[in-house]
């Protein structure tokens, strides 16, 4: 089994190499192709030609795009990948700084999502046939309809000014200074024994979580639901019924692991989808996340951070995607023949 | 007191606003340790009887009279949690498929785990002893690794070993077994029907088995009811039944199934088949008599009631009938069609072979398997060929090199002289004019968004500049005449058609453009008997009509000898033996044919059928 998880991993990693070049070729001329011009941000507006001139030069950007491409590749590779224009520090540190914060609200997000969709998966198969099948039909499909953001804004309004119990900016109190140890908070409050601070950082994230998991969750639970009525014309849940095992058992132990394989593909393919969703949300939330931190480059035409955060997003979605095929391996026996 | 005794169960099916009445009437008795059969085609009852057991019914149905009383309670009225105690426990069930009864995602042992704690086996490790018992019990070799196993890591026939170890493990009392061997090949099936019998016996268990086989019915049960329509139709001993039969339809059904010894009889056809559920209630008097060759005016006036004609032997007909004197006449069946061997062949195959290599993956090394091993024969005009074999004999691969779906790694094949191998757009054409390919599975072979019409003259679409609509659909026409289906199924769709008309369109489709030879893969094998005989009457009268050439791939021996003038019998990829039909049939040479023709359960009722494998002959089998 290990083996043949260590073998996934590596056949992954063959084919994600190249694929993260192609797609670092794509943002790098995409973005300098756009009629923008970054210098035109950091340099003041008296500046003459010639010192224009000096700066760009200062930044590589005169030169031919495929030789800035060829300069930033390679600099990649021995571990630099560049400085920031406007923020004047390493876009290393800006998305190592940023990038914990973002897992960490995709990961809460996920949770979530999962908890609340199979759940009322569950519910909405156990209701099926009765006149309760319909009314969560319909209140599944206007969940669908509702975007992350719009879930935003109302958890703002209603738990956060109206009910006042959650707050909703920031990542933890701004009474607190964080032990930047691993630059996950949650990990960083447990190893100082922070109570306060976890607790903090906790209330800080459930909002912005939850309405990231509020839009994914309809999604899961219809998959869930489909593919549990589904699984349960098998002939091997007939004959468990022949046995005499109790439905609850049925339910759980026969149809739920072989329901859940198709859930879990559309939870791997979607969570791309959830850790973009995390870019609006972070706005409205002032999380101080990668997605706040694209937005702010984007706003100052900052490409070095552009194209660092773009290929986070890739790196995160691949491996999110490499997760998932494990976990198929794990719970598919047939996908184990070596 | 009987085991089981069943007393006038008429189960009824709300369709609609219909109340169908699904079963009729239903009578009988099943002792400790008897067994019982109940025979009848697709949409008998036979399977809903089964479930009467477990009142795991189909929604909308429901007993609404008669009581079915087990060990003295009746099942029907006794509460579901009590009734589920029994269930695994004191009844226990073997399925139709046991590739899909087994969960795919937990090991064997886990599955046995979970039943043997529910038989309230109390400890992990007494569970896994047990299991380990029970397994080497049906004979599965190594139980102790086939605990660790997925069934997608077992055979067919071992899924069922493992499934009836699941059935017996509880000691029933009682075993539903429905279909316990329909989805598995020839031997498999004689040892699978051996193995139940032992467990049978060494439990003291009584069966209840669902089977469209009323050869098979007849040497493994005690007691068989024939089942048509919702109605038992005859009740008899077995022996006598097979012997016997005294219900038109019964004889019919008897006489529909080609033997494998014996005079080969023309095979009488019924006219079109089982009535579905909602035609029920259109039918008056006897459900048969539509469809009853020897059909009395009284049969259409009223239900005929039971009539008993001998101990233990009660016939739901009228006394004309039943007795025999108004018998369908038998007439011996013509030869099959053999070649003339004068012309030269149409397909010849010159010492073919057909390797596998499976890809090394990455930590496996690359693995060969000889699929078809030097494999030499020639198809004649208007001759009949066939290819028995078990499953994964490799008499499919032949087949689909033939019909140039596959290539031979080694040999040749010559198609009217020429290389198959050759791919000018002129030898492409002439390939598709001389063979066409019949496929096993009417259901997905035929394109579900297209009408009749336009399936039957696909054939046609290949050169279309040279066919107008007009003259599509006049070939249709012809076709459908031609496949015996009414001219109104032209403008159908394949859901619109029954199981058998389907399979004639797959038929007419092939006839298309005249081809000189069809390469046809177990096109009879997912069909009920009476329809098996329909389709078989159908080719064979292509063949006189259209001299057409046919290599038919069968598991089924019967059918073989019923068509087919010359046979190859192919085991692991060789032809072991090959022969004119009857020689073959009649002096088997090679051990493999005679252990093959061993597993058909014989037609003469007293000959002990399932055979013991003699150590040797199996062997023989395993050696080659």
């Amino acid at each position: 089994m290990l083996r043949l998880i260590l073998a996934i991993l590596l056949r992954r990693l063959i084919v994600v190499i190249p694929m993260l070049l192609v797609v670092s070729v794509m943002i790098f001329v995409i973005l300098r192709l756009l009629p923008v011009d970054p210098i035109a941000m950091i340099i003041s507006p008296t500046a003459l030609p010639h010192e224009v001139e000096a700066t760009r030069a200062f930044h590589g950007l005169d030169k031919p795009i495929p030789v800035q491409y060829l300069i930033w590749i390679g600099n990649v590779f021995s571990g630099d990948f560049g400085n920031a224009i406007s923020f004047r520090v390493s876009v290393l540190n800006l998305v190592g700084e940023t990038l914990p914060a973002t897992i960490e609200l995709a990961l809460f997000a996920l949770f979530f999502a999962v908890i609340i969709g199979f759940g009322a998966g569950l519910y909405m198969f156990h209701v099926r046939g009765t006149v309760r099948e319909t009314v969560t039909d319909v209140f599944s499909i206007a969940m669908l309809s509702f975007p992350d953001f719009l879930w935003a804004l109302i958890l703002i309004l209603l738990v956060g000014v109206q009910w006042a119990i959650l707050p909703f900016t920031g990542r933890y109190g701004p009474e607190f200074i964080a032990p930047d140890i691993t630059g996950f908070i949650f990990l960083d409050a447990i190893i100082t024994a922070d109570g306060p601070l976890l607790w903090s950082a906790l209330g800080h994230i459930i909002l912005p979580a939850l309405a990231l998991a509020l839009a994914f969750a309809p999604l899961i639970m219809r998959v869930l639901k489909s593919s549990l009525t589904e699984v349960m014309t098998e002939d091997y849940i007939t004959l468990a019924r022949l046995r005499g095992i109790s439905e609850w058992r049925i339910l759980l132990r026969h149809a739920l692991k072989n329901g859940v394989l198709p859930t879990l593909t559309l939870v791997g393919v979607q969570f791309g989808f959830l850790f973009g969703g995390t870019l609006l949300v972070e706005i409205i939330f002032a999380y101080p996340g990668l997605g706040n931190l694209m937005v702010r480059a984007i706003r100052n035409t900052d490409l070095p951070v552009i194209q660092m955060a773009a290929l986070t997003y890739c790196v995160v979605v691949l491996a999110s995607n490499t997760v998932v095929d494990v976990l198929y391996v794990v719970l598919n026996p047939k996908l184990r023949k070596e | 007191m009987s085991l089981v005794e069943a007393r006038d169960i008429t189960l009824s099916a709300r369709i609609g606003d219909m109340s169908v009445e699904v079963l009729r009437n239903v009578s009988f008795t099943l002792e400790a340790g008897e067994t019982l059969g109940l025979v009848g085609e697709s949409g008998a009852g036979k399977s809903m009887i089964g479930r009467l057991f477990s009142q795991l019914l189909p929604p909308g149905f429901a007993v609404s009279a008669g009581e079915l009383i087990f060990d003295g309670e009746n099942l029907i009225t006794m509460s579901q949690t009590k009734r589920r105690r029994l269930l695994g426990k004191r009844i226990a069930f073997v399925p139709q498929e046991p590739m899909t009864a087994l969960n795919p995602v937990l090991s064997i042992g886990s599955q046995f785990n979970e039943h043997l704690k529910r038989l309230g086996v109390r400890g992990g490790r007494a569970r896994r002893d047990l299991a380990i018992k029970i397994l080497s019990e049906v004979h599965l070799p190594e139980p102790e690794l086939l605990l660790g196993k997925y069934p997608h890591q077992l055979s067919g026939g071992m899924c069922q070993r493992a499934l009836i170890a699941l059935a017996f493990a509880g000691d029933p009392v009682l075993v539903v077994a429905d279909e316990p061997t329909t989805a598995l090949d020839v031997m498999t099936q004689a040892r699978i029907m051996a193995l139940i019998a032992e467990m049978q016996q060494l439990h003291g268990t009584a069966m209840i088995l669902i089977t469209h086989d009323l050869r098979l019915a007849a040497h493994v049960c005690d007691k068989i009811l024939v089942m048509y329509a919702g109605d038992v139709v005859e009740r008899s001993g077995a022996r006598d039944l097979l012997a016997d039969p005294r219900h038109p339809y019964t004889r019919s059904l008897k006489r529909a199934n080609p033997t494998i010894s014996g005079p080969r009889m023309r095979l009488p056809t019924l006219p079109d088949q089982m009535p579905g559920l909602v035609e029920f209630s259109n039918l008056s008097g006897c459900r048969f008599s539509p469809r009853c060759p020897v059909n009395a005016d009284a049969c259409r006036a009223g239900v005929p009631a039971m009539l008993e004609i001998g101990p233990g032997h009660d016939v739901l007909c009228v006394p004309a009938c039943a007795s025999g004197e108004r018998d369908i006449s038998e007439v011996e069946a013509p030869p099959a069609p053999g070649g003339n061997g004068t012309d030269a062949p149409l397909v010849e195959l010159k010492n073919v072979s057909r390797r596998f290599v499976t890809r090394g993956k990455w930590f496996a090394n690359a693995t060969t398997v000889d699929a078809v091993n030097d494999v030499s024969f020639a198809i004649g005009q208007g001759e009949f060929i066939g290819i028995v074999g078990e499953s994964g004999s490799g008499k499919t691969t032949v087949a689909r090199m033939i019909a140039g779906l596959d290539q031979p790694t080694e040999g040749q094949i010559l198609v009217r002289g020429k290389d198959a191998r050759l791919q000018t757009a002129e030898a492409k054409a002439e390939r598709l004019e001389t063979l066409q390919m019949i496929f096993q599975d009417p259901q997905s072979a035929l394109n579900p968004r297209r009408m009749v019409e336009s399936l039957l003259t696909q054939a046609m679409e290949a050169d279309h500049r040279n066919h107008d609509a007009e003259e599509r659909g006049g070939r249709a026409v012809d076709l459908l005449r031609e496949i015996g289906l009414p001219g109104d199924s032209r403008r159908r769709y394949p859901s619109q058609l029954s199981g058998g008309q389907r399979q004639r369109v797959n038929i007419g489709r092939a006839i298309c453009i005249a081809p000189k030879v069809l390469v046809a893969d177990e096109i009879v094998s997912g069909l009920d008997v009476s329809v098996q005989a329909q389709i078989l009457n159908l080719l064979l009268r292509l063949r006189e009509e259209l001299d057409i050439s046919l290599l038919l791939i069968s598991h089924d021996l019967s059918v073989v000898r019923y068509i087919c003038s010359r046979v190859f019998v192919m085991h692991k990829g060789c032809v072991v033996e090959s022969g004119p039909t009857e020689q073959v049939f009649a002096d088997p040479q090679h051990a493999y044919t005679r252990t093959l023709l061993s597993a058909v359960p014989p037609d003469d009722a007293d000959s002990p059928w399932p055979p013991l494998f003699s150590e040797s002959e199996a062997d023989v089998v395993r050696a080659f």
